[in-house]
């Protein structure tokens, strides 16, 4: 126990995580969005949200949590690409979201919260949305950058990283890839391979003797 | 007068890194800005497609080589989340007490490149006098200076060593005076005090609608700290408050109140070693083998298709986050997909936004009291 408080329970937390579940089972699962509460495992103590649902149930959902459940800060958005395409999946978008009870102060003031006073949706909790694209060329989902300005930037890294298109995304370019890549051209899609020090290649010829140029048999 | 751009870097002293920031002009007055990031985007993502779950970890330690030991630690929460590994009690206070010496040397190296920037270049001697203390006891968990590769999937790699403790205790204590001497050093500068205080002001919600956490948030009054609201590792059971800074004006946190936070949030980092060394259990001065129980538990090397680690961290800069997919290659024994969340890839764009409005000269001062670290930035 310290001066500034204490941390949010386990109890605390298991119960807003519930309610959080339960406020969007209510409201959406008529719809088909699926919510569940998870444990996580490993050294952190507590549950979280997830969330599963359809790129055309996504700004409803988006604006519920923003609006009603109070989720106030985007952390990360995730592309993955399946090429295989099984059970209908052929790209996967991931948003993890967190809630936390900030609001600005007043000058020479400061917000210190009693953990284990916390109550409804003041207490931090962790969201976690998945959003399964079918297969094919054009993958996209509706962009979120004018609920969450934090989203702005991650989503411009998916697209440029993993080619997910976000419609309605404002000044889309570049950011981690060079601006003159060619179009179409994302490096995480599966399709490309990491040629050099591949896993098999590291450990069978780790020295490089049997490596082969790029074009060979093609040159004359 | 006509506006114009002026390109800032990537080789300019106030990046800290290397990026560029094209800034529009009105005579002195910034009217507009551009980020622009991915000079050393080395794919580190992609890479981490082709390798197992523990050599992932120094690819983790480069992401940000002035914080290598928290970046590596968030890396290991997630796959630990994902691998379902449980973490002996020992080892989580090693990492803790790991963790937030890196916490020191980093705040640090930031007050050291801070200072040339505000012109106090006795500041980076001193800054970087105190941090070789502190890179030294890392260097003895890990075995090297900088990159350390030190937590495994279950615990860490090698106990704390015969007399680390006693060791760490005599620098902490030295440093807690350390900081006095650079608060009288800085607080009572006109020079530091001028070109710091009512500039770069930034308010909580707009910093954290924008995504930045961390201390930067923190200088504007409110408390949050991955460490306090998604309590992980045994931050809740040694003594310490989360640094939390009374903003000068109703606009935010200015470049000064960022500068407090992180003085305060080394003096808590003292605090808890100084706890945490006092409570480990097994005993400060006791050294077990590598792979004993105590500091490391058997985990599981494969992870199943569809199952997901996901880690929230308070690395120095804010918080990290990994995302983690199991069923890669190799039968699950690398993951399918990793995504790093940096605190300063969101943060850097929204820096840019907030000195819109300032002079050309207080460019520095607003950068750099943000702590760029570019290494994360493009992964």
């Amino acid at each position: 126990m310290t001066e500034m408080g204490t941390t949010v329970t386990k109890e605390q937390n298991a119960e807003a995580a519930k309610a959080a579940a339960d406020n969007l089972n209510a409201r959406f699962s008529d719809a088909g969005v699926s919510t569940d509460v998870v444990a996580h495992k490993g050294g952190m103590k507590y549950d979280f949200v997830r969330i599963t649902c359809s790129p055309d149930q996504w700004i409803g959902v988006a604006k519920h949590l923003k609006h009603e459940l109070g989720v106030n800060h985007c952390a990360m958005v995730t592309g993955t690409h399946y090429p295989s395409g099984d059970d209908g999946r052929g790209w996967e978008v991931a948003y993890h979201m967190h809630r936390w009870p900030i609001t600005n102060v007043k000058a020479h003031t400061m917000i210190v919260h009693e953990g284990e006073k916390l109550k409804g949706d003041d207490i931090p909790m962790e969201f976690e949305i998945f959003i399964p694209l079918p297969a094919g060329d054009s993958p996209s989902v509706p962009s979120i950058q004018d609920l969450w300005e934090g989203a702005d930037w991650n989503e411009k890294e998916t697209w440029d990283l993993v080619g997910i298109d976000f419609e309605g995304h404002v000044n889309m370019h570049r950011v981690l890839n060079p601006h003159d890549s060619p179009v179409g051209f994302h490096p995480l899609q599966r399709q490309h391979k990491i040629r050099y020090h591949d896993y098999n290649e590291m450990y069978d010829d780790p020295q490089g003797f049997g490596r082969k140029p790029v074009d060979e048999g093609r040159v004359k | 007068m006509a506006e114009m751009w002026i390109t800032m870097g990537p080789q300019h002293p106030m990046t800290h890194g290397l990026w560029t920031l094209r800034v529009k002009v009105d005579g002195e007055t910034v009217t507009d800005t551009e980020a622009e990031l991915g000079y050393i985007h080395r794919g580190v993502e992609k890479i981490c497609e082709a390798r197992d779950f523990t050599q992932i970890t120094p690819y983790c330690d480069r992401l940000c080589y002035v914080s290598a030991m928290t970046w590596a630690h968030s890396y290991i929460m997630a796959a630990e989340d994902l691998l379902e590994a449980e973490v002996p009690e020992r080892a989580e206070y090693i990492r803790l007490m790991a963790a937030e010496v890196q916490r020191l040397a980093s705040h640090l190296m930031w007050l050291g490149a801070f200072g040339p920037d505000i012109g106090n270049l006795t500041l980076m001697t001193w800054c970087l006098r105190d941090r070789e203390m502190f890179l030294d006891l890392l260097q003895e968990l890990g075995g090297s200076r900088m990159h350390y590769n030190y937590p495994r999937v279950g615990g860490v790699k090698r106990d704390i060593p015969i007399g680390w403790a006693d060791r760490m205790k005599a620098k902490v204590k030295l440093f807690e005076n350390r900081i006095n001497e650079y608060e009288m050093l800085l607080d009572e500068s006109t020079i530091w005090l001028v070109r710091l205080q009512g500039v770069g002001y930034a308010t909580a919600e707009d910093q954290l609608n924008a995504g930045v956490t961390g201390p930067n948030i923190r200088a504007a009054g409110v408390n949050t700290d991955a460490r306090w609201t998604n309590p992980y590792s045994v931050y809740d059971q040694v003594d310490w408050e989360p640094a939390v800074e009374k903003p000068t004006s109703v606009k935010g946190a200015d470049c000064y109140d960022r500068y407090r936070v992180r003085m305060e949030e080394m003096r808590q980092s003292c605090r808890m070693l100084l706890d945490a060394i006092e409570k480990i259990p097994g005993g400060a001065n006791t050294h077990y083998q590598p792979g004993d129980e105590m500091i490391l538990t058997k985990a599981p090397t494969r992870a199943p298709e569809g199952a997901t680690g996901f880690s929230t961290y308070e690395c120095t800069r804010g918080v990290s986050n990994f995302y983690i997919q199991g069923g890669g290659d190799g039968r699950g024994k690398n993951p399918y997909r990793l995504s790093i969340r940096s605190p300063m890839f969101i943060t850097i764009p929204y820096v840019a936004k907030t000195m819109i409005g300032y002079k050309i000269a207080d460019i520095p001062a607003i950068m750099g009291s943000f702590d760029p670290c570019i290494g994360e930035t493009d992964r």
